[in-house]
């Protein structure tokens, strides 16, 4: 599958990168190790995890051309 | 839908929120003439001292499509809450916004007083816990720092 992900707040500054697309991806395990492995510095951040503009909870069944985000603690206002 | 919900179909607009747009919607509420009562939240940036360095501006960055689909949850949340609540209005900045210039316009109208107050305060608190906008304090020293709101 073919995954976008976006990386917000301190996590772009982290990451140098606001977006990331990834292909092959299996599952969302998968997406999450892929991106750990590029990035291990993230562990160390709080954030929440949004699919397609909502936030998750658990691990979701991922889709072709899915939008994930990583969003550290909101600050808006 | 209203000239005011018009003019304010995009939460996000870049910079700070201007005195001109905020004077032209109040002036569009002659139209609306089913309230009888509007409350505003002006929120600016202030300029805070650790004893060190001054805030001189926040640079804000938002997740665009989910800012829209949460304001809409926002506003969907309050006219279920507060039944005589007829308009909400939300603009919050994008972008560089200097110390004392004005970040986020929250208004509600109602047909009475108290929920328009109630409401636009309840408005906010959502806002800080809801919408996925993101903060970075820029220092008179060229440092800068991320922000967090408190009830994450």
């Amino acid at each position: 599958m073919e995954i976008n992900v976006l990386f917000f707040g301190v996590l772009a500054e982290v990451t140098k990168t606001g977006f990331k697309h990834y292909s092959g991806i299996k599952s969302f395990r998968d997406l999450m190790l892929r991106i750990q492995d590029e990035f291990p510095e993230i562990v160390h951040y709080n954030y929440r995890i949004a699919l397609n503009n909502e936030i998750i909870n658990e691990d979701p069944e991922l889709k072709n051309s899915d939008e994930i985000a990583y969003m550290p603690p909101f600050a808006g206002g | 839908m209203s000239m005011i919900g018009k003019m304010t179909e995009n939460i996000l607009i870049p910079g700070p929120v201007s005195k001109v747009v905020i004077s032209s919607l109040i002036e569009a509420l002659s139209n609306d003439t089913g309230a009888g009562g509007h409350s505003v939240f002006i929120g600016q940036v202030r300029a805070d001292n650790d004893g060190e360095r001054r805030v001189q501006a926040i640079l804000y960055s938002a997740y665009e499509s989910m800012v829209k689909a949460e304001a809409e949850k926002i506003k969907k949340m309050i006219f279920e809450e507060y039944n005589d609540v007829k308009q909400i209005v939300i603009l919050h900045s994008e972008g560089l916004v200097k110390a004392g210039e004005i970040s986020l316009f929250v208004m509600v109208s109602s047909g009475h007083r108290h929920q328009a107050m109630q409401a636009c305060a309840r408005t906010v608190d959502l806002i800080k816990e809801m919408l996925p906008v993101w903060k970075k304090e820029i220092f008179d020293d060229n440092t800068h720092e991320w922000r967090e709101n408190k009830q994450y």
